[in-house]
């Protein structure tokens, strides 16, 4: 056991650290040795400087010696006891990562506990909106024309121009190969017939999820960072009466009415590729198109539209509501939320198709 | 540019939101090592003018001179160069939610390489220490408490020891005795680091305790400015209300 000495500079600071961390290390430090810090000629010192007499102090603990600070007056002393707790005690180390097993079981329990708040959610929406007006309780029919024209009117514009550009872009694939057989007024039927069932419906579906379904889960986390929604419920006001059933409503009849407008926006853009190009006759390809749809393909989409509005809805609206961790937390649900929207509208796609093509045929 | 002269100085302030006059004619300077409070009621004009001093907002008339640099002829890199040379707690913290604390404190320090890497864990864990959240290092923000997260704000404006710290706020929202607390460490470090503080606040007591001199301002003109001692004798009636915590007329009235 032996004290091995230090002296620390008379100005203590970033320039001068280096000093003292040259005289530390010329100490050969063990486990029995106490490094003692001597700050009898030190007059002065920023916190820069303190900074030092933490990394010298790390050195020796990290040699197993002990540390002891002697000899210090003044703005010295007056800034090392201020600074006391930071410079003894050892740098606490970071949180581990969980293992792999554990991981596993937590995203387990995260899963199985998030689809009980969605079913939650869907329960009280459904509630709010189908039964609760029955019982007397008012149903927020401004804050649904509201909505309905935010969700609805305001996407018209770019619905329209996607679903044309989409509509000119397999006209213009498809009659490359079917120009070469003679056969280029079948685009007319290819055109209609993938619209109307698949298409238009997942087109609208991308415009809505990426405008309103991000526009849902940014506001609603919003709400609940800026502890809007924690007013609400103080009011004994529930979230979702006042928020969740009139966004579901508005996008439910939002929804089918902008994939219908989509169907014609890219029949149309077919037909313009049909006329314009391939020197059609207007009349010759909107006899084939209007052949070779049936009002079951339409419903086909319409339905799935249906379908796809409640999941934006309530995907939305569950991710706004679990945010947690302020700012970052809002841009994280919101990706996460526009996602969750897609894969669930190809899952339930693919649902349909299994479904129409396979099981019901 | 001497030692003694002032560190700040604002000669004519003028600022406008629109058509709304918020300052008009604000002058005064801060001396080196004090303490200056700026207060008035909610609405005055205190946080704008804040904003004014620290060069996130721009006058429409007359200047902020820094240590001899006037603010408002800079351009925009000499701006930004200069209020590295300027520490800002605001209100809430205003601590980004995606790092730990620990992470705040030294993202000025890792961004404008300011100090040698090896001595940035250190230099952090000592400011952290200063304002007492050694422990929360690596927390991050949404844990913390709202008086925490402010004294989170203070340890990250003073990450690169700049001489000037302005504080918007700091004991609003408080209890009483983080409040003080908060208090004496704004008093310690002035006297072991010599910081200047500029402090936007209402509560009189801290006011009392802490303050050198003051400025009052009422509708962004100022009504008052020399020393607590003065401003507690004033005889101007807006000040006498303010420090006898008395509400306006119509209100009395009506109360009674």
């Amino acid at each position: 056991m032996s004290d091995k000495r230090a002296a620390a500079p008379d100005r203590l600071t970033e320039s001068t650290g280096h000093d003292l961390l040259r005289a530390v290390k010329a100490h050969d430090l063990g486990r029995d040795d106490t490094l003692v810090l001597d700050f009898a000629g030190c007059s002065f010192m920023d916190s820069r400087g303190g900074a030092w007499v933490g990394r010298v102090a790390e050195i020796a603990r990290s040699a197993g010696a002990d540390v002891r600070i002697e000899g210090q007056q003044g703005q010295v002393a007056d800034f090392l006891e201020m600074i006391g707790p930071g410079l003894t005690t050892a740098v606490t180390p970071r949180p581990k990562p969980m293992g792999l097993v554990e991981r596993i079981c937590d995203t387990t329990v995260q899963v199985v506990k998030e689809a009980g708040q969605i079913a939650e959610l869907v329960f009280d929406a459904l509630y709010w909106l189908i039964i609760a007006p029955f019982e007397g309780r008012g149903f927020r029919w401004d804050s649904f024309t509201t909505e309905l024209y935010e969700m609805g009117v305001r996407a018209v514009r770019i619905n329209c121009l996607m679903n044309f550009l989409l509509g000119l872009t397999i006209a213009m694939m498809s009659a490359a190969q079917l120009r070469s057989l003679g056969l280029d007024i079948y685009v007319a039927d290819l055109v209609v017939i993938g619209f109307a069932r698949e298409l238009a419906v997942i087109m609208t579906g991308v415009v809505v999820a990426a405008r309103t379904g991000a526009a849902i889960t940014a506001e609603l986390a919003n709400m609940k960072v800026q502890e809007e929604i924690d007013a609400l419920n103080g009011m004994g006001l529930n979230v979702s009466q006042y928020l969740v059933a009139p966004k579901l409503l508005s996008l439910v009849v939002a929804m089918p009415c902008l994939t219908a407008l989509g169907m014609v926006m890219g029949v149309l853009g077919g037909a313009f590729w049909g006329t314009v190009v391939l020197d059609h006759r207007m009349e010759v390809w909107m006899d084939h198109t209007l052949a070779a749809a049936t009002i079951d393909d339409v419903m086909q989409g319409l339905i799935k539209s249906f379908f796809f509005a409640n999941v934006i809805v309530f995907v939305g609206c569950h991710n706004g509501l679990r945010v947690t961790g302020g700012s970052r937390g809002v841009g994280l649900m919101t990706t996460r939320a526009v996602v969750m929207d897609i894969f669930a509208m190809v899952v339930i796609d693919m649902a349909f198709a299994a479904l129409l093509y396979y099981v019901l045929e | 540019m001497t030692e003694d002269g002032p560190i700040i100085e604002v000669r004519g302030l003028e600022a406008r939101y629109g058509d709304v006059c918020v300052l008009s004619d604000v002058s005064f300077s801060v001396k080196r090592g004090e303490v200056f409070v700026i207060l008035g009621a909610s609405g005055c004009g205190k946080t704008t003018l804040l904003k004014h001093m620290t060069g996130l907002m721009l006058p429409t008339a007359g200047c902020v001179i820094h240590d001899g640099t006037d603010l408002t002829q800079l351009d925009e890199d000499g701006l930004a160069l200069l209020q590295r040379e300027i520490g800002i707690a605001f209100q809430s913290g205003a601590l980004f939610n995606s790092m730990t604390v620990g992470e705040n404190v030294a993202m000025p320090l890792r961004e404008f390489r300011l100090v040698d890497e090896e001595l940035i864990p250190y230099l952090v864990r000592l400011k952290l220490s200063l304002v007492g959240l050694a422990d929360a290092e690596h927390r991050l923000p949404d844990a913390l408490s709202g008086g925490m997260r402010k004294r989170a704000g203070l340890a990250r404006a003073m990450a690169a020891d700049p001489p000037v710290v302005y504080f918007d706020e700091p004991s609003a929202g408080l209890d009483p005795i983080t409040a003080a607390g908060l208090d004496e460490l704004i008093l310690s470090l002035r006297h072991l680091l010599g910081i200047t503080f500029v402090i936007v606040t209402h509560e009189l007591d801290s006011i009392k305790r802490i303050a050198d001199r003051a400025l009052m301002l009422d509708r962004g003109v100022v009504t008052f400015l020399g020393t607590i001692d003065e401003a507690m004798a004033s005889d101007n009636e807006r000040v006498r209300q303010f420090f006898e915590r008395r509400p306006d007329e119509y209100i009395m009235h009506r109360n009674i």
